[in-house]
């Protein structure tokens, strides 16, 4: 592996929280046998779990919908995103609105109340760079970049 | 004070499926309202209910008493009652009564529908994963699937066993498969009540290919360890844990499927 070749994983899953543990779990290990620390493979985690919880509960309409996750490790950072096959039109506007704050580092932001509950402000916290790509049909993408903390 | 309220609608993602959508005290009084309330499920043939329960503010064992007999009559029928959305406060009365041990309790609405589609239809569920060819990463991905088989209600023997048979099948798909083509391992899972199926696809080496149908094809019988024999011990494995076991080989992939009954 180098820097312009990482290692790359990718799990499709029924969008069901069942599956959260097992995924995150999946990507936690992935990142130790890659000698990543066990802080950095942990609070990965925890980011993986609040962005799939995200996409289960507000971006899956319908009974048979998915989730994706695609990992890319390379060996200075980890780059993942979660892509959910579309929520509601209110949950993926409030979304959004809190991402649009965020970006715009208002200091209030993490008391807005569209904000509590999604648990970005987790993921904001723990990464360096969190997108939302919003596409057709509300289907939606967060990019997350963490960069190692011992390189 | 404002006496129970139970609203009958269809569920958004399930519009065959009913909720009952709770509010106020499920107190001794409610009983008979309770009861006409379910008298009328009955009659539209349904047989699972779920019961969003978030608007509840206070329960009695007469009340759920009288739940837990509706729950019995669905499942005489092969269906049940749920329960999601119950407030800490409500869920804590409900453990003490002992309710917790009876019905099945979801946080939303979206796991009651899951929990219907695998309990009482009995569909599969799908899972892929793309993994790149090397053994470091077998361990995490062996580890998800036994995870998976766990939640799903497989007990803890059957999961290890899955987990070995993925172990094995991984391992190959990495020492067996093409050096030159750098093409991730895929593995697709099908799980449901009754059973897992596996199937595993990796690019093939064309000089190794003859040393895998050879090896293949000796199954069953375990090499004799006392001969020097060291390769084919993974295959016998898999076969002696699992149910079938098919290997296919082209010129472009490997993919080996096998099937493990649920055993308890």
């Amino acid at each position: 592996m180098d820097n312009e070749t990482p290692y790359v994983f990718k799990v499709k899953f029924p969008s069901d929280l069942d599956y959260v543990a097992p995924v995150r779990k999946f990507v936690a290990e992935t990142l130790t046998v890659n000698k990543f620390t066990p802080k950095f493979a942990y609070r990965s985690e925890v980011i993986v779990d609040e962005i799939c919880h995200n996409a289960i509960i507000h971006g899956s309409r319908t009974v048979d919908a998915t989730v994706e996750i695609e990992c890319k490790i390379f060996p200075d950072r980890l780059e993942f995103q979660v892509n959910d096959q579309g929520g509601r039109k209110d949950d993926v506007e409030r979304l959004k609105n809190v991402m649009k704050k965020a970006d715009a580092h208002r200091a209030d932001y993490l008391q807005d109340k569209d904000a509590r509950g999604l648990g970005l402000e987790i993921v904001r916290l723990l990464s360096e760079e969190i997108k939302l790509e919003v596409g057709a049909d509300n289907m939606t993408t967060v990019r997350v970049v963490r960069k190692r903390e011992d390189a | 004070m404002p006496g129970l309220k139970i609203q009958k609608q269809p569920v958004e993602l399930r519009p065959d499926l009913t909720m009952w959508k709770i509010d106020g005290p499920l107190d001794p009084e409610s009983i008979g309202y309770i009861h006409r309330e379910f008298d009328s499920v009955l009659e539209t043939k349904q047989n699972f209910l779920i019961a969003e329960m978030s608007g509840v503010t206070h329960v009695s064992s007469a009340a759920i008493g009288q739940l837990m007999g509706c729950r019995q009559l669905l499942v005489e029928r092969g269906g049940d009652l749920v329960i999601t959305g119950v407030s800490l406060d409500i869920k804590s009365k409900l453990s003490a009564m002992g309710a917790t041990k009876i019905f099945k309790f979801y946080n939303e609405m979206r796991t009651a529908i899951n929990a219907y589609h695998w309990e009482v239809e009995r569909k599969s569920e799908k899972v892929w994963l793309s993994f790149p060819p090397q053994l470091q990463f077998v361990p995490p991905v062996r580890q998800m699937v036994s995870r998976i088989a766990r939640q799903k209600g497989y007990t803890q023997r059957d999961s290890f066993r899955i987990e070995t048979i993925v172990d094995e099948v991984c391992n190959n798909a990495v020492e067996h498969g093409s050096e030159k083509v750098l093409k991730n391992i895929e593995l697709n899972i099908n799980i449901d009540r009754e059973k897992i199926e596996l199937e595993v696809i990796n690019a093939s080496d064309p000089d190794k290919i003859e040393n895998l149908k050879a090896l293949s094809t000796a199954m069953p019988k375990a090499p004799d360890a006392k001969m020097g024999q060291k390769r084919g011990r993974g295959l016998a494995l898999i076969k002696m844990l699992s149910n079938s076991l098919d290997i296919n080989f082209s010129g472009e992939g490997t993919s080996v499927h096998v099937t493990k009954l649920r055993e308890e």
